[in-house]
């Protein structure tokens, strides 16, 4: 796939034609909006999600290409699968934070994210990546939520809280 | 999306100041009595966990004090979640303190202010990072309440 080289560096075409949607919607009801006070300022809660997700996708997508690597090996997949299904529920729970106007195109479907090369190396490896992965997943949220409207901090320090958690059964697995 | 809890920021700080403080006080009085039930390196780590705990807490009467508010008095003892009678039930509880307490901080995370967000996340990644080590699980939302 053509976006394989660079996937976290473009945000999802979906959002950028939201948020050209939403300026439209802004200037057309200008006079209206600004009897209500300020606009609120979503510009940069709608990029710091967008982000989210897309490190989230990111996530998902080395796991499955971890499985993939280590398809043989029965203990890894139990240890993985589990986890990969907690980035999948964060996925899910981040995206509905993120309002899609009615007017938006089709979303492109999960099997269109970037997929990460396969990772190389064996097992001990591919694990140190993830918790590498992991534990830089959970520290950019942390400094993220800063900024985020209060319910979407608290789910960021619970999603944080969990990849740091992550970490650690990761670590107990990938030691001799 | 509008932003709860705007009114009265310091009021909410404080809440949420408190909460925590409240837990970690339920959290160390907990790890008294599974220690109780342990030995050797699970006895260690109850240890380590509780005097963690113990510095947590200070942090938050601190903060609570530079509110210029009263922190909350600790309870003599406190309702454990888990009934303990062996060493295999008071892993059980150690775990479960843990998501407790990463439940207390959540509205912490949530208030108009950034250092104490962060400390929030911090104490949150701290109590499910321990809660793993305890049982070995993880879940994919650790403070909040499954829906439904």
């Amino acid at each position: 796939m053509a976006k394989s080289g660079h996937p976290t560096a473009a945000p999802p075409r979906r959002v950028v034609l939201a948020a050209a949607a939403a300026g439209s919607v802004l200037l057309a009801g200008c006079k209206g909006l600004a009897a209500l006070g300020p606009a609120p300022k979503t510009g940069a809660d709608v990029a710091t999600l967008t982000e989210a997700i897309a490190a989230e996708e990111m996530l998902i997508a080395r796991y499955d290409a971890a499985l993939a690597a280590l398809s043989g090996q029965q203990r890894i997949t139990r240890l993985l699968t589990p986890i990969l299904a907690e980035h999948r529920a964060h996925l899910d729970r981040l995206r509905t934070r993120l309002i899609q106007p009615a007017a938006a195109p089709a979303s492109p479907s999960p099997s269109a994210t970037p997929t990460p090369a396969p990772p190389p190396g064996g097992r001990r490896q591919i694990l140190a990546d993830l918790v590498a992965a992991e534990r830089a997943a959970a520290g950019r949220l942390t400094g993220q939520l800063v900024a985020m409207p209060p319910a979407t901090a608290q789910l960021m320090a619970s999603i944080s809280a969990s990849e740091a958690a992550h970490v650690v059964v990761l670590s107990q697995a990938g030691r001799p | 999306m509008s932003r709860a809890g705007r009114e009265q920021p310091a009021r909410g700080r404080l809440g949420a100041l408190q909460a925590a403080l409240g837990a970690e006080e339920a959290t160390i009085y907990g790890y008294g009595v599974a220690g109780a039930h342990l030995t050797g390196a699970g006895y260690s780590l109850a240890y380590a966990d509780s005097v963690l705990h113990e510095r947590a807490r200070d942090v938050l009467i601190g903060l609570i004090e530079a509110l210029g508010a009263q922190p909350q008095a600790s309870a003599v003892a406190y309702r454990l979640p888990v009934a303990v009678n062996s060493a295999a039930s008071a892993r059980v509880l150690a775990a479960r303190l843990e998501l407790d307490l990463a439940a207390a901080y959540l509205g912490l995370a949530g208030v108009d202010d950034p250092a104490l967000r962060k400390l929030a996340a911090v104490r949150m990644q701290g109590a499910a990072v321990r809660a793993a080590r305890w049982d070995g699980g993880t879940e994919a939302f650790p403070g909040i309440q499954p829906p439904g």
